[in-house]
């Protein structure tokens, strides 16, 4: 059993002033992809938050490149770490959380 | 809440549904052919779906390799993978119209590998094609469709509307004239009108737990033809691969295309007693069988207790050199080893959901069984039958995408618009909002969706019965009549809400799994990509008919129908040389 705890961006821009950080325990079977822990938190631990989940999961598509701990990086081809933080892309129009809108 | 208003109303003469390679080749044709073209997609139009992952190579018998090739012998070897279950007329076009198809996307800039003579390397993947036939780019073969795709859409301008998913196809009288879509960033209802619908809403291997395909293959295409009246056909062959990685869990489901690359005499996959074990399950004995056979047995080593730890068997990495990985499949090798597999150590693989062979039944200009809709790609129906050979799959969405392109486009150019009814848009819009106003109490949509997973790789996967497949049709209706009214979302919210994407998806998975169930249970002999383990053999004294579906009067009852299907010689002589 892995025990993680990651930082996940939340902004929802029709009610908050501002962003957060918002910090999540998750505990998984064995090693998650960022992208797999930000599912695993959605479906787990916390409904309310925004991704997207139409991707390739094989770096082809670009869809799910993140600010990962300050560098942009492919969500899918990461593993992720305990004590990270996982941001859009620097100035994106934020459509709420996790999901921003795309070139 | 849930009112039925629309919030947008978008006209359009050629509605395009999906964005990956079959839609956009049918857009790009639609839009030459003098169309106003609109192409939607639940993902980013142009970079969701399975054809940019694809890997190997497409079939298209230019001859370069062996001067015997040609369209003709590309036909035999598609009506013999279809186990004659192939549409005669379907499989004669695609083979016939291959090489213009390739020469097409050539001259949008796609670029394939080459020998030093400049003609394109034709390679042979396996003893389902008569002469090495298969084109490919290095082993990532979907990018380069994918970008000349998109940079001729871009060239014409195509509109297009990316995370928009349809839920519904709205008609008048017989025809369809529409659609209604959720905009998952705007969270807005949008109806849409259209002289002609193209469908080219990819495959459905989200409907296992382990497979090869993107989350957003759920199927959605089949069960909105479904419920648009369209016949389905073929869909009980839901083509198993048996060489998936399966551990760990960041790779599960990805193919390891080591096959290809064996040398002769290797045995490539062993069980937990350290035994190889493929030929025993091939008839023919081979240490490198069909591909849907190594699913079979894969599982039968499983069952007899020799299986992996997670419910596979071992690829023996003795039988393809690291060197010959990296170079052969270096974006394979290198994802994998990113992810903590040492590819010079046994590697556990087994079954994953790849591809459904059938789908909604096209005639030769792509078109459905109801007047202006038409399919192309994985969603469509008829040109693979039984079981669809390796590479056909590229090759068929840049066919059947032109020609559906050419086809609708001149179907709405003829005036053939209609106008939907105002209950039906009313109706539609009041149930996809139905989710905001729930009583949070019951399941969320993924809760379903994971015994809905379970169900179908237990008893609609590798191996079929009698007993499991009534079963989970009984599961099935009691879902659909108990689960799917009180499913409820995490949260009310409009915007970017998955779950509101997830329930639409899981309430069409249903519908298409018992589809699927139900023709697998009627279909009482084993042939091609459908296995069933009480009625083992291939029977084509009773079953060279091919299954087709449709909504019967009640609208929530399915027909199943058999129809005799002649494949012609090229079949019946593969069966007397099987002897
Ligand atoms: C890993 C892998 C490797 C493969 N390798 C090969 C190969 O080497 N050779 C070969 O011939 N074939 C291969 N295949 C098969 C082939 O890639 C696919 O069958 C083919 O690309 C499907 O193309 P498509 O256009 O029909 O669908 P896709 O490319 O899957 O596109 C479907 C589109 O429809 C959209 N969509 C779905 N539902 C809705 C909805 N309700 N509303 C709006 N939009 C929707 C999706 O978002 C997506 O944009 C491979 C498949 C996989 C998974
Ligand atoms: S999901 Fe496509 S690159 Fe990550």
């Amino acid at each position: 059993m892995e025990k993680l705890n990651i930082t996940l961006y939340r902004f929802d821009p029709s009610c908050d002033d501002k962003p957060r950080m918002q910090g999540y325990d998750i505990e998984s079977d064995g090693p998650l992809s960022v992208l797999q822990a930000i599912r695993h938190v959605y479906h787990k631990v916390d409904g309310t938050l925004s991704f997207r989940n139409s991707d390739c999961r094989r770096g082809v598509c670009g869809i799910c490149s993140m600010m990962i701990n300050g560098r942009r990086q492919l969500t899918c081809m990461c593993l992720a770490t305990d004590g990270m933080t996982v941001e859009p892309p620097p100035n994106r129009t934020i459509v709420k959380d996790l999901v921003f809108e795309t070139d | 809440m849930s009112d039925g208003r629309v919030d947008r109303t978008i006209e359009t003469d050629v509605l395009v549904i999906g964005g990956g390679g079959g839609g956009l080749r049918a857009a790009v044709a639609a839009h030459d052919a003098g169309a106003r073209v609109l192409v939607l997609s639940k993902g980013i139009v142009g970079k969701s779906g399975l054809t940019q992952t694809a890997v190997t190579g497409f079939q298209v018998a230019f001859g370069y390799a062996d001067p015997r090739d040609n369209p003709e012998v590309h036909y035999g070897d598609t009506i013999r993978g279809g186990y004659g279950l192939a549409d005669p007329e379907l499989a004669r076009i695609f083979c016939d119209e291959a090489i213009a198809a390739v020469e097409d996307i050539e001259s949008f800039g796609a670029r394939f590998d080459r020998e030093e003579d400049g003609k394109l390397i034709q390679r042979k993947l396996d003893s389902s094609q008569t002469y090495p036939r298969s084109i490919k780019k290095g082993d990532s073969l979907g990018t380069p469709i994918m970008q000349a795709l998109r940079r001729e859409m871009n060239k014409r301008e195509v509109p297009r509307m990316h995370e928009m998913l349809v839920t519904k196809l709205l008609k008048d009288g017989d025809r369809v004239c529409g659609a209604i879509a959720l905009d998952f960033q705007k969270g807005e209802i949008v109806e849409i009108h259209a002289g002609a619908i193209i469908m080219a809403t990819g495959g459905a291997g989200e409907l296992f737990p382990v497979h090869s395909n993107t989350p957003d293959s759920t199927g959605d295409g089949y069960a909105l033809a479904l419920n648009a009246g369209a016949d389905l056909v073929d869909i009980e062959f839901l083509l198993m691969l048996g060489h998936a990685v399966l551990h760990p869990a960041t790779v599960r489901g990805v193919l390891f295309t080591f096959q290809y690359l064996l040398t002769k005499g290797a045995k490539p996959l062993f069980n937990s007693e350290g035994e190889s074990f493929l030929s025993n399950y091939d008839p023919e004995g081979n240490d490198n069988p069909a591909r849907h056979i190594y699913a079979r047995a894969v599982y039968g080593e499983v069952r007899e207790g020799r299986g992996s730890p997670h419910g596979g068997a071992f690829f023996d990495p003795g039988s393809v050199s690291h060197e010959t990985l990296m170079d052969s499949l270096p974006s394979q090798t290198k994802y994998l080893e990113k992810f903590g597999v040492d590819m010079t150590q046994p590697i556990e693989v087994g079954a994953a959901a790849h591809y459904v062979c059938g789908g909604i039944k096209i005639n030769t200009q792509s078109q459905s069984t109801v007047p202006g809709l038409f399919a192309v790609g994985e969603c469509s129906g008829g040109p693979h039958g039984a079981g669809r050979i390796g590479g056909n799959s590229l090759t068929e969405i840049l066919v059947f995408g032109k020609r559906a392109g050419a086809e609708a486009a001149a179907f709405a150019n003829a005036g053939n618009t209609g106008s939907p009814s105002s209950d039906e848009v009313a109706s539609e819009a009041s149930r996809v909002t139905s989710y905001l106003s729930r009583e949070r109490t019951g399941p969320r949509p993924n809760v379903i969706k994971t015994h809905l997973q379970k169900l179908m790789n237990d008893y609609v996967g590798v191996v079929r019965n009698d007993e499991g497949l009534r079963e989970t049709i009984t599961e099935f209706e009691r879902i659909e009549r108990e689960d799917l009214p009180t499913m409820s979302m995490a949260e009310d919210n409009r915007i970017g809400n998955y779950d509101w994407i997830e329930a639409l998806e899981v309430t069409a998975m249903i519908r298409f799994a018992r589809a699927m169930a139900g023709a697998a249970l009627l279909r009482t002999e084993s042939r091609g990509a459908h296995y069933r383990e009480d009625y083992p053999e291939l029977d084509d004294k009773n079953w060279l008919q091919n299954i087709v579906i449709h909504h019967s009067a009640n609208q929530d009852a399915l027909a199943f129908e058999t129809r005799e299907c002649t494949p012609g010689p090229e079949y019946t002589a593969s069966l007397a040389e099987a002897g």
